[in-house]
């Protein structure tokens, strides 16, 4: 029986002490880290995360997405939002951080679909632009050089280097941001078609939600070509409910990262889950090990259960049988 | 990773029965149902004498709202709410999976009514399960739970009517949320109970002071990791002295992340020691505490991890 036992999970996830390279500060507290890592790096996928300690002092780790991880160098990007954060923002170059990872199932290609629509907000960037590489090195079957856009949006500064964009965003742009706004310029430079958009008025950016500039993007195709397209999100669950909404509208496939508050971060305390919809019921997963990225269409928000009566109690769930 | 085994010999320990290659329990609602923490490189169910598995109910139970847990002061609440799939998918799915030559695995049960209880204890009894651990002492179900471990009469019932149903080890879990720990205890051993757990989380909370609003979704949670450790210990202490006379053993917890810290535990009179929160921030505490144990044994001349059990010293001697 042990024979058809599927152990593959097993010894996936390293635990690694890396030095630090770089801990770059940028405007609005936000700050880019750069580590030395040879298993995580090796191993790490886009929308894949660490769980790191942030400091000797701290009982628990926190969980931080990747945004480069190549040739023994793994890159991260976090704000300052607390306790945690801040002790990280002192870290200096030489000093070492312990870390578990590469965690999680990342973002992926849709079969069929071979145009993606990528969309980060805030600190949700760093998996975006992991996957945009990742999609130019390895194009899903069916997509060209420039089957990818990537649609950026912060009310704080841009924690990169911006510039007029150069590379065209493809389908039938008619938006002025569309057509020459401003870009980042990394992507840029690698022939990968970005725009920004902000409400705190950059240059370059438009003026408005990130979601917003999606649809306007999706408003200028027409059917055949936005059957081609599937969403990928990453960022404030503000911005990924606004990305199913548009998902729904235009009836696209759409994956989305979650955060959620994590004690293990490998699928052993059920502190992270969210409910998922499955069939007619609701199975609750795990945003460590089954996420965290997730079919936005099935994932029940929070602001939907307000609506409801939803007492775990009351309901009669479906529960993943992994837990 | 793991080492030697000869190496580990003397810290080999027989607890009701069961043979434990170490003292160490992996404890429940930490680890999952045996498999999560096989995903660290390194970690090996090898390198725990047994691994408790999630808190497991009649029914399949969604669990609490989110936020679950939160980080305090050298420790965590958690208000999971014994998220699980129900008893049956447990026994049929998730047993046949687990590796039963790797460690020893403990079920461990919570019900809202006795009669849930005994039902629970009857169907793990007819399963591969090596021992059966009772949660009379869960902070965070509305029913049973904490509610039973606190009052002394129903923690007893409970235990009896486990009792008749199932011949395997029977580990009662308790609150530390009691005024009188050591009685409730003993009425515990005389319902026929084979173990102790002691202690379960204590009951807490976080407040977020900008919106005024409980930090976790629950509202309250239990409270685990260092910050309970000389709390717990006490409570082995406690506890050891009603147990001792019946042969009784524990397996002490809350807050050990260290070789001392077991040992400390150990001395106080707990004959297996549970590591839970520790994991969350070294995967790898097993082989580090495991080590320490084999280490300390050596300075000692001391041949067997079962010769430091109860050893506290008094004071004025
Ligand atoms: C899979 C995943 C990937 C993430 N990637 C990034 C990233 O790339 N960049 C980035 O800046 N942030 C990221 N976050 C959020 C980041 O983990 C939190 O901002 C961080 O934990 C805050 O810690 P703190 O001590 O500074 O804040 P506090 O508010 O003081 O933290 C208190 C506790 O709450 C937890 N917590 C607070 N906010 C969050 C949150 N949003 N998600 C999960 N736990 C939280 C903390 O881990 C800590 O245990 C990610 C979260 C998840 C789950
Ligand atoms: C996230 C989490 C979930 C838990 N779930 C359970 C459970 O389902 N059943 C149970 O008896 N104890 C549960 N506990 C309590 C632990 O098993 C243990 O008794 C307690 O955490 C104290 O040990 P520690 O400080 O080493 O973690 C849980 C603890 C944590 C942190
Ligand atoms: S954080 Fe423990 S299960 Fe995800």
């Amino acid at each position: 029986m042990s024979a058809k036992i599927d152990r593959q999970h097993r010894d996936s996830i390293a635990v690694e002490d890396c030095e630090i390279i770089a801990n770059e500060a940028w405007p609005g507290n936000q700050w880019r880290l750069r580590l030395r890592s040879s298993t995580i790096a090796a191993r790490a996928l886009p929308g894949s995360f660490v769980h790191l300690r942030c400091d000797p002092e701290l009982p628990m780790r926190r969980p931080m997405s990747l945004m480069r991880a190549e040739a023994g160098v793994i890159e991260m990007l976090y704000k300052e939002v607390g306790h945690g954060t801040r002790l990280l923002a002192g870290k200096k170059p030489g000093e070492n951080l312990n870390l578990i990872g590469p965690i999680g199932r990342g973002f992926t290609p849709v079969p069929e679909r071979p145009f993606n629509l990528l969309i980060g907000g805030g600190v949700g960037i760093p998996p975006i632009f992991f996957f945009a590489h990742h999609l130019q090195r390895n194009p899903p079957p069916g997509s060209d050089a420039d089957s990818i856009l990537v649609l950026l949006g912060s009310e704080l500064p841009f924690p990169f280097a911006t510039r007029p964009a150069q590379t065209p965003v493809p389908g039938a742009v008619q938006d002025p941001t569309l057509i020459d706004g401003a870009a980042m310029r990394d992507l840029d430079e690698k022939a990968i078609a970005s725009r920004l958009a902000s409400r705190s008025g950059f240059e370059g950016c438009h003026f408005g939600h990130v979601g917003d500039l999606a649809r306007l993007w999706l408003d200028g195709l027409d059917r055949t070509w936005r059957d081609r397209v599937a969403i990928h999100a990453c960022g404030p669950l503000a911005m990924l409910e606004a990305c199913v909404a548009l998902a729904h509208q235009y009836d696209l496939p759409c994956r989305i990262s979650l955060e959620e508050s994590m004690a293990c971060a490998v699928g052993g305390c059920a502190g992270c889950t969210v409910r998922i919809r499955k069939g007619t019921g609701v199975t609750m997963q795990r945003v460590c090990v089954d996420g965290p990225v997730f079919d936005g269409r099935c994932v029940v928000f929070q602001s939907e259960l307000r609506n409801e009566d939803a007492s775990p109690t009351n309901s009669s769930p479906l529960v993943d049988k992994t837990l | 990773m793991t080492p030697d085994p000869h190496d580990r010999r003397s810290l080999r320990t027989d607890f009701c029965g069961l043979a434990f290659d170490t003292p160490l329990v992996l404890l429940s609602g930490c680890v999952g149902f045996g498999e999560e923490y096989t995903r660290i490189e390194g970690f090996s169910n090898r390198d725990a004498g047994a691994i408790c598995l999630k808190g497991t109910t009649l029914h399949p139970r969604l669990g609490n709202d989110p936020p679950r847990v939160r980080e305090t002061p050298s420790g965590m609440l958690n208000s999971i709410g014994l998220q699980n799939p129900g008893a049956r998918a447990v026994i049929d799915e998730i047993l046949p999976r687990l590796d039963f030559s790797e460690t020893r695995f403990i079920a461990n049960l919570s019900g809202s009514t006795v009669e849930e209880y005994a039902d629970l204890a009857r169907c793990f009894d007819d399963s591969p399960i090596d021992a059966i651990e009772i949660n009379i002492s869960c902070p965070n179900v509305r029913a049973g739970g904490v509610a039973f471990g606190n009052d002394p009469e129903m923690s007893q019932r409970v235990v009896e009517v486990c009792r008749k149903e199932t011949s395997k080890p029977l580990i009662i879990k308790l609150s530390p949320n009691q005024t009188d720990i050591a009685s409730n205890a003993r009425g515990c051993i005389e319902a026929g109970a084979d173990a102790l757990a002691v202690v379960n989380t204590f009951m807490g909370m976080a407040i977020d002071v900008e919106s005024r609003k409980p930090l976790l979704g629950a509202g309250q949670g239990g409270l685990s990791g260092p910050a309970i450790k000389p709390m717990a210990l006490l409570k082995v202490h406690q506890v050891y002295r009603v147990a001792k006379p019946h042969g009784i053993p524990i397996i002490g917890q809350g807050g050990i992340v260290s070789a001392e810290d077991a040992l400390e535990f150990m001395i106080a009179g707990a004959s297996a020691v549970g590591i839970g929160t520790a994991l969350f921030y070294d995967p790898l505490v097993c082989v580090r505490i495991n080590e320490g144990l084999v280490d300390y044994l050596k300075r000692h001349r001391i041949d067997g991890i079962d010769r430091i059990v109860g050893t506290l010293e008094s004071k004025d001697r």
